[in-house]
């Protein structure tokens, strides 16, 4: 079917695309950032972005203003506008925008564990779920009262039953730690996601595959590096690794074996986006390293739109939204917090 | 009474040896209400110095805490905004506590707290694995500096409220040494020692009568020997019992005049 | 009194408590300070717009009285609302610490115990000719 998607491809997805795309130019410009880099306040923030798409978000918030409420109703509009997107798509432009969506739901289950073992009230920890990653049966999770028991009872029935059964054993589930367990079906998902595109074949695949292929080069060196030091062994930090990727397998063996940054550094200087992206850094300073993988992940999302009739798009978009968001966390906490010198460090600036 | 009569005194009755015992409580008052003079100034020292210290301290504290909140927002923008959720799920036992000692300025304890970290790794260790645990990490080493900038804070302050008790202690003690105690003392002194120059001038005056009594009843008897003589030569008939009454006057003069000049020695 | 009490707790540790907003706690949680006991209790309460006076008070007075807890940190924008309660406390030990929250500068005229520092300082410096 590959190079001929345009034949048929807007028979049942070209409606979404173009509803995307759409969406796609109310992301904030270098402009917008601009500006709202000028603001003093947050009323001016507020004022600024009704002149954008974002248009009276936050016309019904009470002064004072608070970050976590812009972020917040941030995060409203892009779950709208992907849950609009969602009640749209037919097969298979649906299963692919679910699979956007469990990134969100592994961390929402791993909350939800985490607070049920701790006795924690479920609607509060509903209340803390991301919007993005919600599924039906969330609220049912209160009854188990240990880690077999949610298993059996709850997650089996959730999109995410054979990342749990693929990869943790039932004996590992309760005395795992939760940041272990959380990489482990991280990792299952990926490669899934990644099995998932190369079925769908075509131009989907060739940019979906690179992109997730990315990601997964990247969890693997951010692994590697929020590692050293504490007590997780080569073997585990390996097993965290997803199965594919640009540094699939020979760059996953370097990076295990590694004690400190620099060492990941040179390792990782032999494969050339990453060569780049280390370049930026002085050397021994790790800090601004997840900056530099935002910016680079920011450009390769980006490139996405210059191609037609794929899926990429949408993941694409959900991830620049996301960005975008950060961003305005970024700008926002600066202003408030007096820090307007910083204020460039952290905006990843989309187009 | 002029000089023991004003203002409060003890009531005691005024005799050599209680004006000795009130002396002595003089003495002592006095001593004491030197001592805590000392300590007072010790303590106001170092009231002083830790005045300086909380004003400073305070003030870095504002900077340190608006540093460790940036931590923050680096950590959230790098890890997202889900990491706070995570963090206070992770919440067991406290890995960092504080320890109370105590300080001895003058006398007065002093609490000192002292921060320690229990042994063992912490739960978030792992937390942003895939992203941002760099962030995170420095995120907490910022606000374990904060906390130490806080501990010794509260360390400064507590001192300070238990100095500022005991200052007020030690100054209400030298304030009633200075102005109850010992005038009381020393109107006592002034009254006891009134009382017994009272005294002494009655006893004075008593012995002036009593001497003038006793040269009154010698001129009288004088004046009768002279008489009984003048009887006796007018009639020549008494002339030895005018010399046996001459020997009996003479012996009580005398011992009369002693006894006067031992109560002076008393006295003076 | 104070002393007796700071005896008690020193043998294994005691606690550093906190009412603050989210951020600040959460920072605090990760410098390792938070605490939960066998009863689920914590040593923390995070306060948000949604949280009444009430709850602030009666949080502050049962950690003031609480035997292992050696500090409490306080937002000071939490302090001002209830000011008449930490103005009448008096006690050296837990010590009541006020704290800045990013949204809110730390100002020192507001600080009850900055004021009192400040009052002695001008008195004290007004009077100093001796030393």
């Amino acid at each position: 079917m590959y190079g001929f998607e345009a034949m048929t491809f807007n028979v049942k997805d070209g409606y979404l695309e173009a509803m995307v795309r759409g969406y796609r130019s109310g992301l904030l410009t270098a402009a917008d950032y601009n500006n709202l880099c000028q603001c003093e306040t947050l009323e001016d923030i507020k004022l600024h972005l009704s002149g954008t798409d974002y248009g009276s978000f936050l016309a019904n918030e009470p002064s004072p203003l608070r970050t976590s409420t812009i972020v917040e109703k941030c995060t409203q509009k892009l779950v709208d506008e992907f849950n609009h997107l969602r009640c749209q798509a037919t097969e298979p432009l649906s299963t692919f925008l679910d699979y956007i969506t469990y990134g969100h739901m592994i961390d929402n289950v791993v909350l939800i564990v985490t607070g049920t073992l701790h006795e924690r009230d479920v609607q509060d920890l509903l209340d803390k779920c991301h919007p993005l990653g919600m599924f039906d049966s969330m609220a049912t999770l209160a009854v188990a009262q240990n880690m077999r028991e949610l298993y059996r009872l709850v997650l089996v029935d959730t999109p995410l039953a054979p990342y749990f059964s693929g990869c943790i054993s039932s004996e590992d589930l309760d005395d795992m730690n939760i940041e272990i367990m959380r990489n482990t079906l991280y990792k299952a998902y990926l490669e899934d996601f990644y099995r998932f595109c190369q079925k769908l074949g075509g131009a989907t695949a060739e940019i979906m595959c690179d992109l997730l292929a990315f990601e997964a080069d990247r969890r693997a060196i951010d692994i590697t590096i929020n590692s050293i030091g504490t007590e997780l062994s080569r073997d585990d930090r390996r097993k965290l690794y997803a199965d594919f990727g640009l540094l699939y397998p020979y760059g996953h063996e370097e990076l295990c074996a590694c004690e400190d940054f620099d060492q990941v550094r040179s390792a990782m200087e032999k494969y050339h986006p990453f060569q780049a992206i280390f370049s930026k850094l002085s050397f021994g300073e790790s800090q601004m390293l997840d900056k530099a993988f935002y910016e680079e992940e920011v450009k390769r999302l980006a490139l996405s739109f210059e191609q037609q009739f794929h899926y990429s798009v949408f993941f694409a978009y959900v991830k620049l939204r996301e960005q975008e968001v950060r961003n305005l966390m970024w700008i926002s906490e600066c202003v408030m917090q007096n820090q307007k010198s910083r204020i460039h460090d952290g905006i990843v600036i989309t187009f | 009474m002029s000089s023991g009569g004003g203002g409060a005194r003890l009531n005691v009755v005024p005799t050599v040896t209680v004006l000795a015992v009130i002396k002595a409580r003089l003495i002592g008052a006095t001593k004491g209400h030197q001592l805590l003079k000392k300590k007072s100034d010790a303590l106001t020292m170092q009231f002083r110095s830790i005045l300086k210290k909380i004003v400073q301290t305070k003030e870095q504290m504002g900077e340190t805490m608006r540093a460790s909140a940036f931590a923050l927002t680096e950590a959230k923008y790098s890890a997202g905004e889900n990491i706070k959720h995570v963090v206070f799920e992770n919440v067991d036992q406290a890995v960092l506590k504080v320890r109370t000692k105590q300080d001895n300025v003058a006398g007065v304890k002093l609490p000192r707290f002292e921060q320690f970290s229990e042994p063992g790794e912490g739960k978030n260790d792992l937390t942003g694995l895939a992203r941002g645990g760099q962030q995170i990490q420095l995120c907490r080493g910022a606000f374990v500096k904060s906390v130490e900038l806080l501990v010794e804070l509260a360390s400064l302050q507590t001192s300070f409220l238990t100095l500022d008790e005991a200052i007020k202690t030690t100054n209400r003690r030298v304030n009633a040494l200075e102005n109850v105690v010992k005038p009381k003392l020393e109107n006592t002194i002034q009254y006891i020692k009134g009382e017994l120059d009272e005294l002494e001038r009655e006893e004075f005056f008593r012995l002036k009568k009593v001497q003038g009594n006793k040269k009154k009843q010698l001129q009288r008897q004088l004046a009768e020997a002279a008489a009984a003589v003048a009887v006796a030569v007018a009639a020549e008939a008494g002339k030895s019992a005018a010399d046996g009454a001459n020997h009996v006057a003479d012996p009580y003069r005398f011992g009369g005049q002693q006894e006067a000049e031992e109560d002076g020695d008393i006295m003076f | 009194m104070a002393a007796a009490a700071a005896g008690g707790r020193s043998e294994e540790g005691a606690l550093i408590a906190m009412i603050a907003d989210e951020d600040t706690i959460t920072g605090f949680l990760l410098a390792g300070v938070g605490h939960k006991d066998f009863r689920r209790k914590t040593n923390f309460l995070v306060v948000d717009s949604k949280t009444s006076t009430r709850t602030i008070e009666d949080t502050f007075k049962e950690f003031t009285s609480r035997e292992d807890i050696a500090i409490v940190l306080i937002s000071q924008f939490v302090a001002n609302m209830i000011r008449f309660a930490i103005d009448s406390y008096r006690k050296p030990v837990p010590a009541i610490l006020e704290i800045p929250s990013k949204e809110h500068p730390y100002d020192p005229s507001q600080d009850s115990i900055l004021s009192r520092v400040k009052h002695l300082f001008q008195a004290d410096t007004g009077s100093a000719v001796r030393f």
